[in-house]
């Protein structure tokens, strides 16, 4: 069993990129389980139709940590991927954080880490701002971390932060940074740019993926785009991003960079002038 | 010398209490208020038990009961619960919503929570996180808590105001006496003389008696002065009253010993412009003949005191006057001010002072070792210390609960002074008079 987790900041596509990827590998025949550790609980929308499905924390506050089953906040969706979402606060109250760390707390203890699965997902909120989103990090957890990002300035701080985050967990763990996958936002020169970022802080560009409206025209319709239209070429673009995770052997202790160097990167490539 | 902060990266044996637990004391000397602390269970269990033994009286602390649902979702729906509960179902005047290291982590809006309530009860948040300061903070902060919430100018009176700090019923006891003596009227925040020392008589009343009222917490904002006995317990409030309704403040000295006594009835005296009356001088020379009753089984003696900052600092000046050396001083709770009262002393008395600002037992014990003193002054956890060094041990502070009747005493005014060398003598003769 590899436990992914996918990080990156806010708004680069991490849900949407993490589902088309499931729903790509979950065609290709593995059996996955997706985790959404994101308060808005919609990590798995694509996923199950557009059902809001009750949240292990949700549940949790409803009937009692003790009376909480597995079949009430596990729901499969598209091609058997077994779907939860973490939940959390509303907006403005509470710990998101602990919340996190209760409900991987109670999947383990509810046995959701079924021995049969090849795959299990997690798909984290925005940055590492505390000790709650670093989590999936932890020991016995995810062992790979795939950052999402473009070639924005702000994508690729944060890409670097987060990798300050694998670099505390790596040096008493096992936890290793996989690569990079760009989202991308057509900015100029946006390939080189991530490559190069990839490379400087010692590991590779997993894929880059396109822009392309039928994403979002899946998405409209509450579907991956592998569910939506499997023959078009954003669709082998995704197979290609599973393969390359599947096939990827290139896991690294990252050497994040500092802020000046990442600022003379961005003008060395042009986006700055 | 004076050490402030220890170098090791690890608190052995700790010398402070938390937050919470000095708001709650606060809040227990106001007469028909409960306590009402937003936390987990501990944080009203460990209190209460501390409070039985200390003052051997029941006590009434109320729990919003935060499990781990409201760490993550919030604590409000069990604060405004517990708060309607509690109102419906003991009917008190005030309820202070006292807050915990989880809530105020979590960053519940307990302010605002508490305005949208609409209950006929006078509720008052106060903020006590226990990763900052010490339930000497917790005591500072709610006493400010309380005047900010309550207090109203409506027009000058007669009357002084006295924040107590964190000391006991029979301090409170002795305050009084001497005010009566003088014939001065007060608000006193806050009064644990009988709610934390209540009569046994049935049928038990809902709520002890005594108490301050919110009544007289009002009126300190219409005082001729305010003096804080402890400042770093209560000298918020009264710098409040000052600021905010400019009521003259005087943060002195705790009134421990002669000299301290002097200067606290003298600002009595100036803020209500009357003389300090024959029968104070009277108690006054009782002390004085009772210190030179014992000097010579306390003169020379090395001391190392062991207690909340004005405590300790006001005993430090106690021991001067007794002949006796103050070797070490030390407080669990980080203060700089603190370290300037006692530095005061020591430059005016001529003693070398070895002055511990939030240190933990260990610490304490440490400085014993080194320092090789004769008698400690501390509360109850400095028991094992006095056995393993060997030396003769005094029961002052917060909590004394290995031996019966330390709260009925007073340790200030010229009668706590009194009691207190009786103390300090017995507890030398008790061990073999060491020299």
């Amino acid at each position: 069993m590899r436990q992914i987790a996918m990080y990156g900041k806010g708004g680069i596509g991490k849900s949407t990129t993490t589902q088309n990827l499931t729903a790509t590998l979950a065609d290709m025949g593995n059996s996955i389980l997706q985790i959404g550790c994101d308060p808005k609980a919609d990590s798995t929308r694509m996923l199950v139709g557009g059902r809001r499905q009750p949240t292990v924390l949700d549940t949790l506050r409803e009937v009692g940590a003790e009376n909480v089953t597995l079949e009430e906040i596990l729901h499969e969706g598209f091609k058997g991927i077994k779907c939860v979402e973490a939940g959390g606060p509303e907006p403005g109250v509470g710990c998101a954080g602990r919340g996190v760390i209760t409900a991987i707390k109670l999947l383990e203890a509810l046995g959701a880490y079924d021995e049969d699965l090849d795959l299990v997902f997690y798909d984290v909120l925005g940055d590492v701002v505390c000790g709650g989103f670093a989590m999936p990090m932890r020991e016995g957890y995810a062992k790979e971390i795939y950052i999402v990002a473009s070639g924005e300035m702000m994508a690729l701080y944060a890409a670097n932060n987060i990798c300050k985050g694998i670099v505390k967990f790596a040096e008493e763990g096992e936890i290793r940074l996989g690569g990079i996958i760009c989202n991308s936002r057509n900015v100029e020169n946006e390939l080189a740019l991530v490559e190069a970022f990839s490379e400087r802080i010692g590991s590779k560009l997993i894929h880059f993926v396109p822009r392309d409206n039928i994403v979002q025209q899946a998405e409209i319709r509450k579907k991956t785009v592998i569910e939506y239209d499997p023959t078009c070429n954003q669709a082998d673009e995704y197979r290609t991003l599973a393969r390359n995770i599947l096939e990827n052997d290139m896991f690294v202790v990252p050497e994040p960079i500092t802020m000046d160097e990442l600022e003379s990167m961005m003008t060395e490539f042009g986006v700055v002038d | 010398m004076t050490q402030t902060k220890t170098e090791r990266s690890v608190t052995i044996n700790p010398g402070i209490l938390c937050q919470p637990i000095g708001a709650m004391q606060a809040v227990l000397g106001v007469h028909a208020a409960i306590p009402l602390v937003h936390g987990s269970q501990g944080c009203a269990a460990y209190p209460m038990r501390m409070f039985n033994r200390h003052f051997a009286e029941p006590v009434e602390i109320a729990l919003s009961s935060l499990g781990e649902d409201a760490a993550v979702f919030g604590g409000a729906d069990n604060l405004v619960k517990g708060v309607h509960a509690l109102a419906a179902r003991r009917h008190p005047e005030l309820i202070a919503v006292i807050t915990t290291c989880l809530s105020e982590t979590i960053g519940d809006d307990i302010d605002g929570i508490l305005r949208k309530i609409d209950l006929p009860v006078e509720l008052v948040p106060m903020h006590t996180p226990s990763y900052v300061g010490s339930h000497v903070t917790g005591y500072d902060n709610a006493v400010k808590a309380l005047v900010v919430k309550l207090a109203e100018q409506t027009g000058p009176t007669d009357k002084i105001n006295i924040t107590v700090g964190l000391l006991n019923p029979g301090d409170i006891r002795e305050l009084k006496s001497m005010l009566e003596i003088m014939r001065v009227k007060a608000n006193i925040l806050t009064d644990i003389s009988e709610t934390l020392d209540a009569p046994l008589r049935l049928p038990r009343p809902s709520f002890p008696t005594g108490g301050t009222t919110l009544k007289e917490i009002a009126d300190t904002a219409n005082s001729l002065g305010s003096i804080a006995l402890c400042k770093h317990a209560g000298g918020g409030a009264v710098a409040y009253l000052a600021n905010k309704h400019k009521v003259p403040m005087i943060l002195g000295a705790s009134p421990i010993g002669v000299a301290n006594t002097d200067a606290f009835l003298e600002n009595v005296s100036k803020l209500v412009g009357r003389p300090v009356p024959e029968q104070l001088r009277r108690d006054r020379g009782r002390l004085i003949d009772a210190m030179i009753d014992v000097q010579f089984k306390t003169v020379q003696k090395k001391v190392a005191i062991f207690a909340d900052p004005d405590v300790a600092s006001g005993m430090a000046r106690f021991v001067h006057e007794l002949g006796m050396e103050p070797s070490i001083v030390a407080t669990g709770t980080t203060s700089k001010e603190f370290v300037k009262d006692v530095q005061a002393i020591a430059s005016q008395t001529g003693h070398e002072i070895e002055i511990l600002s939030g240190c933990d037992l260990y610490g304490l014990q440490e400085a014993i070792k080194a320092d090789g003193v004769d008698l400690l002054m501390a509360n109850t956890h400095g028991k094992t210390i006095a056995d393993d060094e060997g030396i003769a041990f005094a029961r002052v502070g917060f909590p004394v609960y290995d031996r019966v009747g330390y709260q009925r005493r007073a340790i200030i005014g010229y009668n706590g002074g009194i009691n207190l060398v009786d103390l300090i003598t017995n507890s030398i003769l008790e061990h073999g008079d060491v020299s």
